[in-house]
């Protein structure tokens, strides 16, 4: 395997390096490998499985990106890590500008684009459009734009903006998600639709913002509006024609959950049948919640993909006694047929919006003398987990920012021990709550480094005040059932680049934001440098080792983007979104008002100085040395 | 379009949901008895007039409309207060379908194109002109229940406790 993945590594560096002069010809040629996306667990072009500088004992289990970024990730597992080397802890201060796009869109430009054969893919904000960039020519011109027309009557059903989170490159095709609840596969080459497929309803309350994953001529997708009583579900769809494979729901008898006999769930809590209807009031669960918004990972070693689920339908836990399985929950599931494998319920009966839709980062690595499997999970909730993901066992849990929910975690029963005045119900404030609704992060993507053992997060420090509210179930309206206020977590700061340490379980240091959350992906790279955004705007780049911060850029709008990075000519990029908006940003937006706290699901509260540091108006800005 | 409202008022629940205001009645011939204007009027000839809300600024109106504002979901979208969220802020007057009283009505009654949604098939009239009286009320002196810092609201609000619990949970999506 290892040999394979040399090869094609250096075939991709080969074909990286000659592109600019035969682009056309390599097109071909690399479309036969990267597309069938059945070869996973070697490296297609522009992916390695040579991970220079690796700590002894780290094993990366899926190829990482090595010039171009095909998956919403770059991997399959999620790490955000790249071993191009050029620009390094020791000439990154030499960093420039050297193309910026805009979409005209003034709404959150979440996500992050593709690098596909010399053509970087950008998927907006509503209107949802797919941009194709030629990465051969000065200056990176428009090579053509698709426009998948969305139903604009979902821009207002959506809950934090009309994001986008990317889109994913298999087959030739461009794979992503439009607002209004349909999965487009575009032409990669031409930008013409080849398929399209309803998977939802706005009817329902139903949008899509996240990016889909595909392994092996599957395509999945889920589902987003928690907010407004929506049942989540993982949808599979046939790659080649849009078919709908099959669903996986959140909520409901084992057969709809897609629970089987094979289906081995480690703690006693998570074990019985048909719990997605026992566990809830009687017929409560088919307005129930645990979209899945965030990414799925998956491990082509063990043939299993992974994802969470979001929070429970109504807010005001009162209202919906039980567990609420399976929301905010972990789900390893067999890509094919889509049994679970196992599920691990983070945090029964949510009582603060805890979406663990978070990342799952697979990783092979010594875990206190024994080289384990492990799925690295920094929570909504707070808590680091880490998790054996051969089996969904927690081995640790650690507040990675202030924690005051629960003390933590009986690892024997795999149950949070909640503290008690720290949950809303109906009509009480519970007060001080921490972390908010929002988070210790929210879904954007933190990053692995084999170089450092280091996972850096994009984490907040933001508390918050919760009183549950009775509510009427409007189907299409939001099925909250709170008031919620947010405001900045003690220590005087509210965001933090938190580099933790996953085998010491600690963190070894950070990078404090006085003013807002770190709301940006990161990504760390072979060249000893981590790069991040802040929601002012500041793009920076920072010394993987010391955080010590070595270069930043401002730019035009906040940064709620991932950072990625590819070749082009042989040459290493580094590509970021500006464009202010999203859950938290919202605040940014003229439809915002500063005058109330609890605006915007009570993030407004946290947020509402933001409009003096950060305007809306997507731009994606190109680097290079 | 009128006749419609008219007659669900006249027809429907007329008390639905939490009825404790009293506030002045209203006819079913209160409604616009013309559709409002969104854009100007071409040509030199006046407008027609306004459409004043009933209710004016009654103050019973304005509570009522606050908790109607909770009762279906507007905070939701619109903010706790009003503030903004999946929807615009109301706290501001620079409404894109216009803040006058009518328009505002108009904007409940049809819904909008960006995920408004259209409730004059679902709320009595009377019910959208209490909202829209505590639509007029935001950012001044008569607003009810005003955002409150969250330093100043640490007890809790008894107003919560006499609120039903769940109403209509109809079930959607059973496969």
């Amino acid at each position: 395997m290892r040999m394979f993945g040399k090869r094609w590594s250096y075939f991709g560096r080969w074909a990286a390096a000659m592109v600019g002069g035969c682009g056309l010809l390599l097109a071909g040629a690399q479309n036969d490998n990267a597309n069938s996306g059945n070869n996973v667990s070697q490296a297609g072009p522009g992916m390695t499985t040579d991970i220079p500088g690796a700590l002894p004992g780290i094993h990366m289990v899926s190829p990482v990106p090595d010039g171009q970024w095909t998956q919403p990730a770059g991997d399959y597992a999620n790490t955000r890590y790249s071993p191009l080397n050029q620009i390094t802890n020791q000439n990154v201060q030499n960093l420039h500008v050297v193309g910026t796009m805009s979409d005209g869109i003034p709404h959150g430009q979440e996500g992050q684009p593709l690098v596909v054969n010399n053509t970087l893919y950008w998927v907006t904000p509503f209107p949802n459009k797919l941009l194709a960039y030629d990465l051969t020519k000065p200056g990176f011109p428009l090579k053509w734009a698709f426009d998948p027309h969305p139903d604009n009557r979902s821009e207002g059903i959506a809950c934090c903006d009309v994001v986008n989170r990317g889109a994913a490159y298999a087959g030739g095709k461009i794979l992503y998600n439009t607002l209004d609840d349909h999965t487009v596969a575009v032409d990669a080459t031409t930008g013409k639709l080849d398929w399209e497929t309803t998977i939802g309803s706005i009817k329902y309350g139903e949008t899509i913002t996240m990016a889909p994953l595909v392994v092996k001529g599957i395509v999945y997708t889920g589902i987003s509006g928690g907010e407004l009583g929506v049942r989540g579900r993982l949808t599979a769809l046939d790659l080649n024609t849009g078919k709908i494979l099959w669903r996986a729901w959140s909520t409901g008898s084992d057969a709809d959950v897609r629970i089987d006999a094979q289906t081995k769930n480690f703690y006693a809590a998570d074990q019985g049948k048909d719990l997605g209807i026992t566990t809830w009031n009687p017929g409560q669960w088919k307005m129930g919640g645990g979209t899945i918004w965030g990414w799925i990972s998956y491990d082509p070693e063990l043939n299993l993909i992974f994802y969470g689920t979001g929070n429970p339908g109504v807010w005001n836990p009162d209202m919906r006694p039980g567990a609420n399985k399976w929301s905010c929950a972990i789900f390893a599931r067999d890509p094919k047929t889509g049994y679970a494998k196992w599920i691990y319920q983070i945090e029964p009966h949510d009582g603060w919006d805890y979406d663990s839709i978070m990342e799952n980062i697979a990783v092979d690595m010594p875990w206190h003398g024994k080289q384990r499997k492990l799925l690295l999970h920094p929570g909504r909730t707070g808590f680091m987990y880490v998790l054996d993901r051969t089996t969904g066992q927690v081995l640790s849990d650690d507040p990675f920012v202030p924690v005051n929910w629960a003390t933590g975690y009986n690892l024997k029963t795999g149950q949070p021990e909640v503290v008690a005045d720290k949950v809303p119900h109906t009509g009480q404030y519970a007060m001080d709550i921490c972390p908010s609704s929002t988070g210790g992060k929210d879904y954007i993507p933190s990053s692995f480094d084999p170089q450092t053992g280091l996972l850096y997060i994009p984490a907040h420090n933001t508390c918050m005040d919760y009183e549950g509210m009775s509510v009427n179930y409007i189907a299409g309206t939001p099925y909250l059932g709170a008031s919620v206020r947010m405001y900045p977590g003690p220590g005087g700061y509210q965001g933090e680049l938190v580099a933790w340490d996953v085998e010491h379980q600690k963190e070894v240091w950070g990078i404090k934001d006085p003013l807002f959350p770190v709301y940006s992906g990161v990504l760390s790279t072979g060249g000893g440098v981590v790069f991040y955004g802040t929601m002012e705007g500041w793009f920076r780049a920072v010394d993987a080792r010391t955080g010590k911060i070595l270069w930043q850029f401002k730019t035009g709008s906040g940064i709620i983007g991932d950072p990625i990075t590819f070749t082009a000519n042989g040459k290493q990029y580094v590509a970021i979104f500006s464009g202010i908006g999203g859950w938290m940003g919202a605040s940014a937006l003229p439809t915002v008002t500063p005058d109330d706290p609890y605006a915007t699901l009570g993030a407004n509260g946290a947020m509402r100085n933001i409009k003096a540091y950060s305007a809306p108006g997507d731009t994606m800005y190109v680097f290079a040395l | 379009m009128r006749v419609r409202f008219a007659l669900l008022f006249t027809g429907l629940i007329a008390c639905a949901l939490g009825c404790n205001g009293s506030g002045p009645a209203v006819a079913a011939g209160a409604s616009p008895a013309v559709p409002t204007n969104v854009g100007p009027v071409p040509g030199a000839s006046a407008p027609p007039a306004e459409i004043a809300n009933p209710y004016g600024n009654d103050p019973v109106a304005t509570m009522d409309g606050r908790r109607l504002f909770l009762w279906y979901n507007c905070y939701g979208c619109h903010g706790g207060h009003a503030g903004g969220g999946m929807g615009p802020s109301l706290r501001k007057k620079d409404f894109l379908f216009g803040h006058h009283d009518d328009q505002i009505f108009d904007s409940i009654a049809e819904g909008r194109s960006e995920g408004m949604p259209a409730w004059g098939t679902k709320i009595p009239s009377d019910q959208i002109w209490q909202l829209v009286a505590y639509i007029q009320s935001l950012r001044t002196p008569q607003e009810p229940d005003p955002p409150t810092e969250p330093a100043n609201e640490q007890v809790p609000n008894p107003e919560n406790n006499n609120r039903i619990a769940i109403g209509t949970q109809s079930a959607h999506q059973e496969k």
